[in-house]
């Protein structure tokens, strides 16, 4: 894991670029203007975490950098290429991309392993053998080796999202996009999950996090960007933007976060 | 089967209606014991012998009669006072209970089944049809035996063949029916997803919008003059579009359109973010489709699946109006055979009955071991 995340490191600090570029994303559902101009970018290695009320567009941003979302305007370049190009083979580009959702959505026709090689095998045209190799390589770092012929259905929540992560890093991936992944877990096994994502964040990986867990974003994120109504509003790093919040809606919704805590 | 353990429990049971539920079966026993015997009857000759048994019913009912007044009379001291409550009154009246049925199921054996066995055997000899409904029902369905099996076997090949090609047909379909465009499609595959989304949009609306009979009808004339057209005679046309193939054909085609409407609601029963994780990983929306998707939304579809081929044997029946030789067909010529209707149409209702329920519990029992969970009852007609 540690090799695969350097390697990523070094390919893309050789072109000298930030791994993904947005550049003025807008994006609308219907009347509902949900990105009003999004401007990012995520250097290699970095671990960026999103943070904002519900509602502030966060999620969809997410998954616009792997185009689940469709942007209406703006560009995202990743590794210099353009996703939003006509002719660009998303495909291909989200096999680098891995992603974790809210929902865990593990395949539920197959049991922790299947899910884990279904995609190397089918793309990377890896045999079944060395796939489960690989697989269980990255279950055993999520802890969850023993899982590996279980049914999705058996797990509990943390340990479907630990496969779940599992399942995107057999990719090999050169980023990891967490879409709220403790959001829909019991408080009590959320700690499982983090712990997992810091591990991955220690190794190196690029990972841009969107969550609520503020300690997770203060303590692991090398920045952090809150995002409202559809506009970054302050992209600082951790220490700054918690300490010393800029604008008067970030003091905002940390105090209002702070008070709930 | 559960009925029986169910009658076997209540008398089994030490229950104070043991007097009541016996005394039914003892009544039944004696109307039975009142018909005629048969020729074949093995208790008229013993004569005495059935002059006994009939009394012991007699005498278990004035048992039960007697019964009946102590626990009127000792209403609420009925377990203390009567005799009737006694532990020995009670296991006599279990044993009795059991000599009771056994004696009822004896009449029962000699004057319905025996008789029944005779009227058979008179009615299958007979030289002409029998006037009274069950003899004639036997007599005909006897003397037209090879009619309703061929019936019966025209049927079971239209409703499994044509249920079965449907089922590919419709896998073929619904594949085309839910394609959405993806961001990587070019204008021609757009082009060709957007014909087949709407072909069988069309399809399905214009085959589950009409009945299936007149669908019968237009598929066999518009066959047969399609081949006269080609130059062929009356007589080969016939031969190459016989009723049968114009038949399948058509419970083919209509039972694809259900059966595609089944899968659709399966696949898009099943959660948007397994086809989202999928994609996540880099797969195609082809191989999202068939790795994850598919699998998923047929087994969720086989209850409703399975259910399209009862259906089928039923609606297969309007097919006779081509002339499909199946037992609707084979019923209708029996009964114009010999000016008989009822009794035919009752033997045609007995066996599609029983068509279906074996048929379903078939199912039923493949279904399980696909994993999915049983359909609840039969379905209805399309």
């Amino acid at each position: 894991m540690a090799d695969t995340a350097t390697t990523g490191v070094a390919a893309a600090a050789q072109t000298n670029e930030p791994l993904i570029r947005v550049e003025g994303l807008r994006k609308s559902f219907g009347s509902l203007e949900v990105l009003k101009g999004i401007d990012l970018s995520v250097n290699p290695g970095e671990v960026v975490t999103i943070i904002g009320a519900s509602g502030s567009g966060k999620s969809t941003f997410l998954r616009c950098l792997n185009l689940l979302e469709t942007p209406d305007a703006g560009h995202i370049w990743f590794h210099g290429q353009d996703l939003t190009a006509e002719r660009c083979n998303i495909n291909k580009l989200r096999e680098d991309i891995g992603m974790v959702f809210q929902g865990f959505n593990l395949f539920s026709n197959m049991d922790v392993l299947d899910n884990c090689t279904l995609a190397p095998v089918t793309l990377k045209k890896m045999s079944k053998t060395e796939a489960e190799k690989v697989a269980m390589e990255h279950l055993t770092s999520v802890g969850l080796e023993k899982f590996a012929h279980a049914a999705v259905g058996r797990l509990s929540g943390g340990q479907k999202q630990r496969v779940a992560i599992a399942r995107a890093l057999c990719m090999n991936p050169q980023i990891m996009l967490f879409d709220e992944p403790t959001s829909a877990l019991d408080p009590e096994i959320v700690g499982e999950v983090l712990e997992v994502m810091r591990k991955l964040a220690a190794d190196g990986m690029t990972m841009v996090v969107v969550t609520h867990e503020m300690a997770f974003a203060r303590t692991v994120s090398d920045r952090v960007v809150f995002m409202d109504q559809g506009v970054v509003l302050e992209d600082a790093a951790p220490a700054e933007l918690f300490g010393n919040p800029k604008h008067q809606r970030t003091r905002e919704f940390l105090s209002r976060y702070l008070e709930d805590k | 089967m559960k009925a029986i353990n169910r009658l076997a429990s209540f008398i089994k049971a030490d229950h104070r209606y043991v007097y009541l539920g016996t005394s039914a079966i003892a009544a039944l026993g004696l109307a039975f014991s009142q018909r005629n015997p048969t020729p074949l009857s093995f208790l008229a000759p013993t004569g005495v012998f059935q002059d006994c048994l009939w009394a012991i019913l007699w005498a278990w009912i004035v048992v039960s009669a007697a019964a009946l007044v102590t626990k009127l009379m000792h209403w609420n001291d009925y377990r203390q006072k009567s005799p009737f409550a006694s532990e020995r009154c009670r296991r006599g009246a279990r044993l009795g209970s059991y000599v009771v049925v056994a004696i009822a199921a004896i009449f029962f054996i000699d004057r319905c089944v025996m008789s029944f066995i005779d009227l058979v055997q008179v009615s299958i000899v007979s030289d002409s049809n029998p006037s009274d409904f069950l003899s004639s029902l036997v007599y005909m369905t006897y003397k037209s035996g090879d009619f309703f099996i061929r019936g019966i076997e025209i049927t079971i090949a239209l409703a499994t063949f044509g249920t079965a090609i449907a089922f590919f047909l419709a896998l073929l379909f619904v594949f085309l029916r839910i394609q959405t465009f993806d961001r990587v499609d070019n204008d021609l595959v757009r082009f060709f997803k957007s014909i087949g989304r709407g072909f069988t949009t069309v399809y399905s609306t214009i085959v589950r919008g009409t009945p299936m009979m007149v669908q019968g009808l237009l598929i066999y004339y518009a066959g047969f003059t399609v081949l006269r057209g080609m130059g062929f005679e009356t007589a080969q046309a016939n031969q190459i579009w016989s009723t049968f193939t114009a038949g399948l054909v058509t419970i083919s085609l209509n039972s694809t359109a259900y059966m595609m409407e089944v899968l659709r609601g399966g696949i898009e029963s099943i959660d948007p973010g397994q086809a989202e994780a999928a994609r996540s990983l880099g797969l195609s929306q082809w191989q999202a489709m068939r790795k994850v998707v598919f699998p998923q939304g047929i087994k969720n579809a086989i209850p409703a699946l399975t259910n399209e081929l009862i259906i089928n044997i039923k609606d297969s029946s309007v097919l006779s109006v081509i002339g499909v030789f199946d037992l609707m067909y084979a019923t209708t010529t029996v009964a114009g055979v010999y000016y008989r209707q009822m009794e035919v149409y009752c033997v045609a209702l007995v066996v599609y009955l029983i068509l279906t329920l074996v048929a379903s519990r078939l199912l039923e029992a493949f279904g399980k071991k696909l994993g999915a969970e049983a359909p609840a009852t039969l379905p209805s007609s399309n």
